[in-house]
């Protein structure tokens, strides 16, 4: 064998194994994309139901001869418009932005001063102080929705928005600050120990400094007391009854129902207008939530 | 020399008064999140014991106090017995599917692949979605006349006949639990991921290279990395399922004739709907017990991140 043969046998080895791991990466992802498949499809179907369900028209709705997935009549917005026009969608929806402004700010206030005391003082028993905030979020509503009707009564917020303004921050002030410590743990002190050298006091150097840099956590903070105030059901059931005080998931689940009559068109469409701008949303910010709550207990 | 001392002195005391300062400053920027957990839901908690122990009614504000009454007239309502059995059973095996599929499809979302990004973004979708809406969804895909489910089961002959999913009580609990997995194991999956990218890719996949089988795979990699994750999350997951209402209420109120009553919707039906707020509030509390285990694991989880 001469050298020149050897090196061609090593060369067309070597472009073998390429092929080889080539085929073999090719085969895994393949793999991958079958077995995910099934996972995409239960998870997207429902979805897919509501929106073919939403632009459907009545009739086409319930006609048990054609196949069910695809239009067989000219897809309509006739739902959305009875949304608009004959329901308390539009109140549902103005509510649901009100609510959530509101228990932003009324998180924020008390979240952000609680997250950076917890996260830079070095307060004596401020680890346990942290896990007892934190308490407050596993504490479900469950145990607390009667109490708190008595509460909610006094207050004379019963039967509007504000109640629920009062409520959801019992979730949303121990998540917000939980997450807000940990996103406050990662700020460089030297910034703020700069600022204080400069003069600043430390409640200036806080506003000043420490928040204009950690507006990413603030902002991720804001998400978090909207969507988990969407994911509510309980207490809005409880306490608001009256329908132009509803928001949204509520108003859906409740208004459009008459009798044991379903309007399936403008609950779909009803349901789908609000869910999906929320889904969207909470996607993009899923990985602060599950780290948020899991933290580094799983690192 | 005793200048020195002084000098030393003063700064003592000035150190001494910083550290009030910083402590008085930190203790006045908790206080708020403090007061308001405490106000609404430290006292609130308490007032549920009062309550439990007296017969508080909607319509009557003058409560007297009646002792283990209504724990006893509870525990003697075999709709409550069912509902807190029901409450346990639904949970623990929503809880081992959703740990079957969460890490059956954490393994598939920790490898590299076009489209990662949008792959993810639609397998999360039953978790992200509001509970209450994918739950209304669900309720016209088991529809009695319309059911989506049904045409699929038996254009592809996987059903016989037309299953009325919500109306049959075996029909409606495998309903319930199935709603529930197809909410929560998203969850259980991504919170997998997030753990696992801590673990370099190549440890889980060298141990298929170097031939380990099955048993030794599981002995050094799934034990030790993947169980202990896996676990955080169905904590947190046991938290929501055994508190949620929404599913149960929203598919069935509990029926058919109470068979998927559980815990919270008897809670809503006994201490608001009829207005028992002692009995209601009795029956609520009943979750305290069997999620106070779950919590205390929880926060001992918690308390290890603290420390790093």
């Amino acid at each position: 064998m001469t050298g020149v043969e050897v090196l061609h046998g090593q060369a067309s080895g070597a472009a073998a194994t390429t092929r080889r791991l080539q085929t073999r990466d090719r085969r895994r992802r393949f793999l991958v994309y079958a077995g995910l498949a099934p996972f995409i499809l239960i998870a997207v179907f429902p979805v897919y139901w509501m929106a073919i369900t939403a632009f459907k028209t009545d009739s086409d709705l319930v006609n048990p001869a054609v196949f069910p997935f695809w239009f067989h009549q000219s897809p309509t917005v006739q739902h959305f418009t009875y949304l608009f026009q004959h329901t308390y969608y539009g109140n549902w929806l103005y509510n649901t932005m009100v609510i959530a402004v509101w228990v932003s700010v009324v998180t924020l206030a008390a979240a952000v001063p609680a997250g950076y005391a917890l996260a830079r003082l070095g307060l004596p028993g401020a680890e346990n102080m942290g896990i007892g905030i934190f308490l407050g979020y596993l504490i479900p509503p469950i145990l607390l929705f009667i109490p708190l009707s008595r509460v909610v009564s006094l207050s004379h917020l019963i039967e509007t928005k504000w109640a629920l303004v009062l409520v959801y921050p019992t979730f949303t002030i121990p998540y917000c600050t939980w997450l807000l410590s940990g996103f406050f743990k990662t700020v460089p002190a030297e910034i703020e120990e700069a600022a204080q050298v400069d003069g600043c006091g430390r409640l200036s150097a806080l506003i000043r400094v420490v928040l204009p840099v950690s507006l990413a956590g603030i902002l991720t903070a804001v998400i978090f007391a909207f969507t988990l105030s969407m994911q509510d059901f309980l207490y809005s059931l409880v306490y608001v009854a009256v329908s132009d005080q509803k928001p949204v998931p509520l108003g859906v689940a409740t208004d459009l129902i008459r009798g044991d009559v379903y309007f399936w068109g403008s609950l779909m469409a009803g349901a789908l207008l609000a869910g999906v701008p929320v889904a969207i949303l909470y996607s993009f910010f899923l990985d602060q939530f599950i780290s948020g709550i899991t933290g580094a207990a799983i690192k | 020399m005793a200048n020195a001392e002084l000098v030393a002195g003063v700064q003592v005391t000035r150190r001494g008064a910083i550290l009030r300062q910083r402590l008085s400053f930190g203790y006045s920027l908790l206080a708020p999140a403090v007061i308001f957990m405490a106000v609404l839901v430290g006292a609130p908690f308490f007032f549920s014991l009062y309550l439990s122990l007296s017969d508080a009614s909607v319509g009557s504000p003058v409560a007297r106090y009646v002792g283990l009454q209504n724990f006893q007239a509870v525990f003697q309502d075999s709709v409550f017995r069912l509902a807190l059995r029901n409450s346990v059973v639904f949970t623990v095996i929503a809880g081992i599917f959703k740990a079957l599929l969460g890490t059956l499809m954490a393994f598939l979302l920790v490898q590299e692949f076009r489209g990662k990004k949008l792959v993810r973004s639609l397998v999360v979708l039953p978790w992200t979605l509001p509970i209450t809406i994918t739950v209304l969804a669900w309720r016209w895909m088991l529809d009695s006349q319309f059911s989506a489910v049904n045409w699929v089961g038996t254009h592809l002959h996987l059903i016989h006949g037309w299953p009325n999913w919500l109306g049959e009580p075996g029909l409606a609990v495998a309903s319930v639990i199935a709603v529930n997995v197809w909410r929560g194991f998203p969850f259980a999956a991504i919170v997998l991921v997030a753990g696992m990218s801590a673990v370099p890719l190549e440890i889980l996949d060298s141990a298929k290279v170097d031939g380990a089988n099955f048993f030794l795979r599981f002995h050094h990699i799934i034990v030790p990395i993947i169980a202990p994750i896996l676990f955080v999350g169905l904590l947190f997951d046991t938290v929501f399922t055994l508190s949620d209402l929404s599913i149960v209420y929203l598919l069935t109120s509990g029926g058919p004739e109470g068979f998927t009553e559980i815990l919270p919707t008897r809670a809503l039906e006994v201490g608001i709907q009829a207005g028992a707020l002692g009995r209601g509030a009795a029956i609520s509390l009943v979750l305290f017990p069997i999620l106070l285990p779950v919590v205390y694991l929880l926060l001992r989880m918690l308390r290890r991140r603290e420390a790093l």
